[in-house]
């Protein structure tokens, strides 16, 4: 067997600056060189980024400050990553398991046993089973997509189960894709200096978008107005004019409410319903249904407000800003679909002063467009045989239900799958049947603890990466800026290698390194070197990342009109099961006070959790400067409750349902939930603390009904999907002194 | 106070408690956990039945008149004639925590060695004329550190351009 050894390249060639003088700790350090990268956690941000290198560790990061969105400024979680790459309870080197699964039992291994353990495993799971008993778990943790088309050449070489899916944010695009089309969005500088109100509704800037709010604080400081939905009192909701909290499963009833409202008292922009709305009577036949009276009570809401907020959305210039929180729920396709058909019932689309923003179609890296990564995954001359889909948003529930083959080997990587994933329980147990099972980790996760192997993984500043931002239309490509730690190695190397020694050494030449990837995946008019360090960032082409999209009216949708009544839906609907309905309608969601009554009488809280500022998904929560500002587990509940629970803040509470329980998690009364409602925040660990996911349920969003998630056919916006995490009902109960596991 | 002593001016309005500063200044110090330079503190309230959170960055006052340095007994704290900023020389200070006694706002910290630490305003980037690693972190612009005449001017700045009236004004000047 070949001796593996990984790539070295002079990372000097990307150097800004050599020999830079900074400030550290009180003194004047010189730096070898600086290098210009970009931030992949999955965020709309995608910051601009300087990172500061001296014998080959990162010293220092700051933002960008020549980056036209994010200009200099990073979160803190970007400037926690000098923790984190530097942190010594990395993964170090190739470990094999020794113990049983979750024992944590483990001893070193070269990278060459590592390759060939897994090379052995392949080979029998292929002789075994067939190669569709083989797939990989990759998510978001570092979101880049040049992986994704690199491991897509092996899998398609190799004949692999394809994952396909996300579990985050693809309901809501597929209900803004069946009303608008084409995925688009307008880019905050934009509409920042022209428009009269900003409707925010299920995003939280502070936390999750943080580069958002210097736009909106300048559009409000000069008078515009601001009008946030979130059931959670966030930080931009304490500044808004108006702040809209509906109970959490109804914002599809409070949109309708609204819409009802503005129709009703003419407010509504009649000649661009005429001109280029499609079906409007049979929406406006559902949304009859729904006076703002009926949906006020469904939501538990002050009518007036909602009233005063629709007379604000309708008679203003309104920039339409959704986030991702309200189609968290299993009508979260009906829910985008309602709130697009607001924006246009009120005409605030495709101006300066208002668009509908969802996503752009950066956020769909399998559908060829500014990325081609197709390039990359089907390499000239090979043979590809068609396999069968796995959809990330039910992995659990298709490894455990996969037969023919079963599901046997998977290697997981930039993603948490055991915590990150619904009902915890159900993904161990999946995770527990397979016979290979590989984790590429930084640390030791939750993951890991069940891993066969777990590989010693890179972080984003020690790898190539291509991730345009789904939010603004800058781009720069993301370098190594320094060489990895210990003996990590790029994930690229790890599947080139892999490919290499499965028999596949012509489709991966040694020579070719990331970046060449990525410059297969750019457009032929896009130069490589004007988006990659010392240059960039550069402004995506305008075919790509229109000014003012849909400002021309040409709507890629099947009546090339904006659809009230969606044809596109009607058509799919033929082909699979789902909620078609191809106007949005009052529909309850899988697991709720009012669609499970008997669960909710056990149970009657409804949990949501929002992605707070202190990590990406589960990423940083074992950061010591993050447990430090974050504290231990707390769940917010409303002060009503927490008198009627005799609950004071501080104590310990047990959160359960049928799924799990959680143990001794801090009690928080608050305002910033109302009654009825719990806030557990997500992407605590397991082991370390009170992931949410040990009670969440594995309900799912639509329009398609995937079952299991085991599928032949599957388009991202054609089909959504997207985990319900927030159908999901606890009890919670104060725990007794002395009570512990 | 004098004219060129220099303040963390804070805008609470605009704080959004999104906690880069927090972090930035661990870098820029290199901290380890423990020790915290500048915390944001949340306040929740209700006011006329509409819930609110606000937000307060919260750090070192530099104070004109200086509690912790009248406390110590040992002189390890001195504040600088030439813009004001309040430094603990660690090589003086024996641990008592008379300063964290005296100081009103918790600003004193200390931590594995038992030494009085705080935030030194970045006084090495100030001095080079560069911002301090909070004020650069924070998008909300919330942060801003100065003499008083450098946070006004700023303030009347950033007023002059934020009104009302100029939302619905039709703007001529851009194409």
């Amino acid at each position: 067997m070949s001796s593996f050894s990984r790539l070295h390249e002079d990372l000097d060639k990307f150097a800004m600056a050599t020999d830079v003088p900074i400030t550290l700790g009180g003194k004047i350090v010189i730096a070898d060189r600086v290098v210009k990268t970009a931030c992949p956690h999955n965020c709309y941000d995608t910051c601009g980024f300087l990172a500061y290198v001296k014998d080959e560790k990162v010293i220092k990061v700051e933002g960008d400050p020549d980056h036209p969105i994010t200009r200099g400024h990073l979160c803190l979680k970007g400037y926690a990553n000098v923790q984190k790459i530097n942190s010594p309870d990395r993964v170090k080197y190739p470990m094999l398991r020794v113990g049983e699964r979750g024992e944590r039992k483990f001893k070193r291994i070269s990278w060459d046993e590592a390759f060939d353990w897994m090379t052995e495993k392949l080979t029998m799971l292929r002789d075994t089973y067939g190669p569709e008993s083989f797939c990989e778990y990759l998510y978001s943790g570092n979101r880049e997509h040049m992986i994704k088309a690199a491991s897509s050449r092996f899998h398609n070489l190799f004949g692999s189960s394809k994952l396909v899916g996300s579990f985050c944010l693809l309901s809501g695009a597929a209900g803004s894709y069946y009303s608008i089309g084409e995925q688009n969005v307008m880019s905050p500088e934009v509409w920042a200096d022209k428009t009269e109100c900003i409707f925010l509704i299920g995003r939280n800037p502070s936390f999750t978008n943080p580069h958002l709010y210097p736009f909106l604080y300048k559009a409000t400081e000069r008078g515009a107005k601001l009008i946030v939905v979130d059931p959670y009192l966030t930080p931009v909701g304490s500044k808004a004019d108006i702040h809209l909290r509906p109970r959490p499963t109804t914002v599809l009833q409070m949109i309708m409410g609204m819409t009802n409202y503005i129709v009703a008292n003419d407010l509504h922009d009649k000649d661009f319903i005429a001109e280029h709305g499609f079906g409007f009577d049979e929406f406006m036949e559902e949304v009859r249904k729904m006076p703002i009276e009926r949906a006020a009570q469904i939501c538990d809401m002050d009518v007036e407000q909602l009233k005063q907020a629709a007379v604000m959305y309708a008679t203003h210039k309104t920039q339409t800003e959704c986030g991702y929180g309200h189609q968290r729920y299993s009508n979260g396709h009906q829910t985008q679909r309602a709130v697009s058909c607001l924006a246009a019932v009120c005409g605030h689309i495709g101006k300066e002063t208002g668009n509908l923003n969802y996503i752009n179609h950066m956020g769909f890296p399998s559908i060829p467009g500014f990325m081609n990564a197709a390039k990359v995954a089907a390499p000239e001359g090979a043979t590809i045989p068609k396999t069968r889909l796995i959809n990330i948003s039910t992995f659990a529930q298709a490894v455990l239900a996969a037969k023919d083959p079963p599901i046997k080997g998977c290697i997981s990587y930039r993603g948490g799958l055991v915590s990150q994933q619904p009902y915890v329980s159900e993904t161990i147990k999946a995770v527990k049947q397979l016979d290979m099972y590989v984790a590429i980790e930084q640390f030791m996760t939750d993951d890991t603890d069940y891993a066969d192997l777990v590989l010693p993984g890179c972080h984003f500043l020690e790898q190539y990466g291509f991730h345009p931002s789904y939010w603004h239309s800058y781009f720069q490509v993301l370098v190594p800026v320094c060489q990895p730690y210990h003996e990590a190695v790029p994930d690229i190397e790890i599947w080139q290698e892999l490919g290499r020694r499965m028999g596949f050494a012509e489709y991966f030449p040694k020579e070719d390194t990331g970046l060449d990837y990525i410059r297969w995946m750019l457009p032929d008019d896009v130069k490589l070197e004007e988006c990659t360090s010392p240059n960039g960032p550069i402004r995506i082409p305008e075919r790509w990342c229109p000014r003012v999209p849909y400002a021309d009216y040409n709507f890629k949708t099947p009546s090339g009109k904006f659809e009230f009544y969606a044809q596109g839906m009607v058509e799919r609907g033929k082909k699979f099961p789902g909620d078609w309905n191809p106007v949005p309608w009052n529909m309850d969601t899988d697991e709720s006070p009012t669609a499970t009554p008997e669960l909710f009488a056990k149970y009657p809280f409804t949990l949501i959790s929002q992605h707070p500022a202190f990590r990406t998904h589960s990423q940083g929560y074992n950061l010591p400067w993050i447990k430090e500002i974050e504290g231990p587990p707390k769940v917010f509940i409303n002060h009503a409750d927490a008198n009627a629970l005799g609950l004071k803040a501080g104590d310990k509470v047990r959160i359960a349902n049928d799924r799990g329980e959680l143990l001794n998690v801090l009690a928080a009364p608050t305002v910033r939930v109302r009654k009825g409602v719990a806030e557990l925040s997500s992407g605590m660990w397991v082991k370390l603390g009170a992931s949410v996911n040990v009670l969440t349920s594995q309900s799912v969003g639509g329009p398609r009904d995937v079952g299991v998630g085991i599928m032949d056919e599957y388009h991202p916006l054609l089909d959504g999907n997207t985990t319900a995490y927030f159908n999901t009902l606890v009890k919670i109960e104060k725990m007794q002194k002395g009570e512990k596991r | 106070m004098n004219t060129r002593h220099k303040t963390i001016y804070i805008d609470a309005k605009r704080c959004m408690n999104c906690r880069a500063c927090e972090t930035a200044c661990k870098v820029e110090n290199e901290l380890p956990a423990g020790p915290r330079y500048i915390m944001v503190s949340e306040v929740e309230l209700t006011i006329d039945g509409v819930d609110k959170c606000e937000f307060l960055p919260l750090s070192c006052m530099h104070c004109g008149d200086p509690a912790c340095m009248k406390a110590c007994p040992v002189g390890a704290i001195s504040k600088r004639a030439e813009d004001g900023i309040v430094l603990v020389d660690k090589n003086k200070c024996i641990g008592c925590h008379q300063c964290l006694w005296a100081c009103e706002f918790g600003a004193p910290q200390f931590g594995a060695d038992n030494k009085m630490e705080k935030c030194n305003m970045c006084y090495q980037r100030l001095d080079l004329g560069l911002p301090t690693a909070c004020e650069a972190a924070c998008q909300a612009e919330a942060i801003i550190v100065g003499t008083m005449d450098q946070i006004s001017r700023k303030l009347r700045e950033r007023y002059s351009t934020s009104s009302r009236e100029q939302l619905f004004l039709e703007k001529t000047d851009k194409p």
